[in-house]
């Protein structure tokens, strides 16, 4: 039955094709779209799943380089019971390497305080180090530098080389590599050197990175911190303003950073910044700003805690929403795809007619009929799937090979037995209104028309 | 072993209704050859056809070895079809993607063809005067040739009965006068009653049935008890 199935298939075989085709792209496309969310999610979990501690930030700011607070709140946080250690960081981006400019993928100067950061239990670039050595105490006031693996690779340099970064001749004591498109970005200095280099405002630093000691819970801990904080005066962060006051910065980073700030603005719980203030141009922005903060709740906390669970979720809703987006343009292709099954499954049933009633007459139920509609449509499903899935993890297998360090797309094994599951679905189902049509008809009114 | 008992059928073209057979009764003889003559649309097929189940009477009731069709529920139909009957059509009707011995196999595909039925496939072929031709396709053989590997599809079950619908109308004398042999010949050695619909009376011979239809209605019934 299956090869007869097989058989009226191979006897149409430029219609069996065209369709197989229509259903192959589809599917690939599904598979090839769906990539990007696995890929980001897999990064997130690579990233995120790796950080234990916390961070101490900016409310607002969608990430550290974005963010900007008291130095002196370090000390003041090191106190609260739970902290073992505070890690201050400063973050700048970068751009110039080796004078050439850098844009995409983004590449950030990375300046944290030594001493406190080699106390630390889990570092996660001291951990990923696999040439060299990571900074030490000696290497504080140096240009000395750990680069990931990706930058060095880029670059042609390896450990003892100079680089040069944003006009800087830094010398690479050690290599790491993390295997995150989100963590492989940074060019880790001593804390004062990058603050030298950046001009970055003596009084403040980007985030402090936190490791608890164990004896608080984390929700708690971080509730604690807040509540500390709580009534301070500190400016909100602007998206505008610094994506217009960092010119050199790349679109693609602006516009990715805006759609975080958004998602996370979303589903937070905190007054957003007002489109307002966004709205009245640049001069005006810091003075406006501070006007609404002292309007604004005077409760709320002058410092925003992220663990890293935190910041996965967050970026989940990010990935949630995109894949209701993504399942919207899948759904067009795949519905173009039923349909082509439907009609060529259609076209040929109608032309069959008199051999189903051939069928009928030497005993064939109806049920046996549909069946061998049914079987010949899923055929086709099932092999759209697999050649869908094939085409698309060419394409994903492509892609991730020509930009290795911009995008990072992930089908899972999970998403292709979907694909091919789902196709196999459409198939079936694409079969059935044309094999329900023939019960219709009775044997010889089938057989008469021939 | 048929009885047809006033049997009436209806057909509903659009808004008119045909009235293809009205109050038939006749009696068609076991292991006999019997022949439906008439004119063309005085019911002849329409008449074949209820006596195959491939349809069902408006009024009246058919008996195969004393059982009712109308009492047959759609799988018993589907069966009394595999099991009993063979067709063998004006138009041969095989089926184009399969080969002469898998459209002689063709009624027992959904359920798996054993090895035993196969050998007894190529063997009706063989017997059909087809043993070299098993592997062709339809396109690859004559209308003859063609209408042979129907019979050997008709006979394969073993068929209670053999209906014929115009069976040589598509052939010329020689290849008609050919089938009729292989009809007659194999009729005898597996004891079927065969039933034949014809424009031809040439290939009546003395001992067999005849019934003549024209307009729905029997004209003449000749039956040799
Ligand atoms: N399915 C049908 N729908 C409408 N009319 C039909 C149908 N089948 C047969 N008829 C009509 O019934 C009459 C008898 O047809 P048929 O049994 O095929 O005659 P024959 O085989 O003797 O030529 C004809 O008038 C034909 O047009
Ligand atoms: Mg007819």
């Amino acid at each position: 039955m299956l090869k007869f199935a097989i058989r009226n298939l191979l006897s149409r075989s430029v219609r069996s094709l065209l369709c197989l085709m229509g259903l192959t792209i589809a599917i690939a496309g599904m598979v090839g779209l769906f990539s990007i969310a696995g890929g980001l999610e897999e990064t997130v979990s690579q990233t995120f799943g790796r950080i234990k501690g916390i961070v101490a930030m900016q409310p607002g700011a969608p990430i550290p380089l974005f963010s900007r607070i008291p130095r002196s709140w370090g000390e003041e946080i090191g106190e609260i019971s739970g902290i073992a250690i505070v890690n201050p960081e400063i973050w700048s981006r970068v751009n110039m390497i080796e004078d050439k400019p850098v844009i995409s993928p983004p590449r950030f100067l990375f300046g944290t305080e030594l001493p406190s950061r080699l106390q630390l239990k889990h570092g996660i670039y001291r951990d990923a180090i696999y040439d060299g050595r990571f900074l030490s105490l000696e290497d504080q006031g140096t240009l000395n530098t750990v680069v990931s693996r990706q930058i060095a690779e880029q670059h042609h340099k390896q450990v003892g080389d100079i680089i040069s970064v944003n006009g800087q001749a830094m010398t690479i004591v050690g290599l790491y590599e993390c295997g995150s498109m989100l963590l492989d970005v940074a060019i880790i200095l001593d804390i004062d050197v990058v603050r030298d280099i950046t001009r970055f405002d003596p009084n403040s630093v980007s985030c402090f990175y936190l490791e608890q000691s164990g004896e608080v819970n984390n929700d708690l801990l971080v509730k604690n911190i807040k509540d500390h904080f709580r009534g301070r005066e500190l400016a909100s962060w602007q998206p505008a303003s610094l994506a217009l006051a960092n010119s050199s910065q790349s679109n693609i980073l602006k516009d990715f950073v805006n759609a975080i700030d958004q998602s996370l603005k979303g589903s937070s719980d905190k007054t957003p910044v007002e489109d307002k203030a966004n709205a009245k141009g640049k001069q005006n922005q810091s003075t406006d700003a501070d006007a609404k903060i002292a309007e604004s709740d005077q409760q709320q906390s002058a410092l925003e805690v992220r663990s890293a669970a935190d910041w996965g979720e967050r970026l989940e809703t990010f990935t949630a929403d995109l894949d209701i987006f993504l399942g919207l343009m899948t759904g067009i292709g795949v519905l173009i795809a039923m349909l082509s099954i439907i009609n060529t499954m259609l076209m040929s049933v109608m032309e069959r007619i008199v051999d189903f009633g051939i069928l009928k007459a030497n005993g064939w139920s109806n049920r046996d009929v549909m069946l061998l509609i049914t079987a010949e449509s899923s055929l086709l499903g099932v092999f759209g799937g697999i050649l869908g899935c094939i085409l698309g993890l060419i394409a994903i297998v492509i892609v991730n090979w020509k930009f290795v360090n911009q995008v990072h797309l992930y089908a899972s094994p999970g998403l292709l037995l979907f694909g091919v599951v789902f196709s196999t679905l459409l198939g079936i189902s694409g079969g059935l209104y044309p094999a329900w049509w023939t019960t219709r008809m009775t044997p010889i009114d089938a057989i008469r028309r021939g | 072993m048929i009885e047809v008992r006033d049997v009436a059928k209806i057909h509903q073209s659009g808004e008119t209704e045909v009235h293809a057979l009205q109050g038939v009764s006749c009696h068609f003889p076991g292991q006999r050859f019997s022949f439906i003559l008439g004119p063309s649309g005085s019911g002849k097929s329409t008449l074949l056809y209820l006596l195959g189940a491939l349809d069902v009477p408006s009024a009246g009731e058919i008996f195969v070895q004393n059982r009712s069709l109308s009492t047959l529920n759609n799988n018993e139909r589907d069966t009394y079809r595999r099991e009993k009957v063979g067709f063998v059509f004006q138009n041969f009707n095989l089926l184009k993607n399969l080969n002469a011995l898998e459209n002689v196999l063709a009624p027992y595909l959904p359920l798996g063809v054993s090895t035993e039925q196969k050998k007894q496939a190529e063997e009706l072929l063989k017997q059909v005067g087809l043993g070299h031709r098993i592997t062709h396709r339809p396109s690859q053989l004559s209308g003859g040739e063609q209408q042979r590997v129907a019979i050997a599809r008709a006979l394969l079950k073993r068929p209670l009965l053999i209906l014929a619908d115009e069976p040589t109308g598509e052939l010329d004398t020689k290849t008609g006068e050919e089938i009729f042999h292989c009809l007659r010949d194999m009729s005898e050695q597996y004891k079927t009653t065969v039933v034949i619909v014809t424009h031809d009376e040439r290939y009546i011979r003395e001992t067999d049935n005849i019934l003549r239809l024209r307009d729905g209605k029997i004209a003449e019934e000749i039956v040799d008890q």
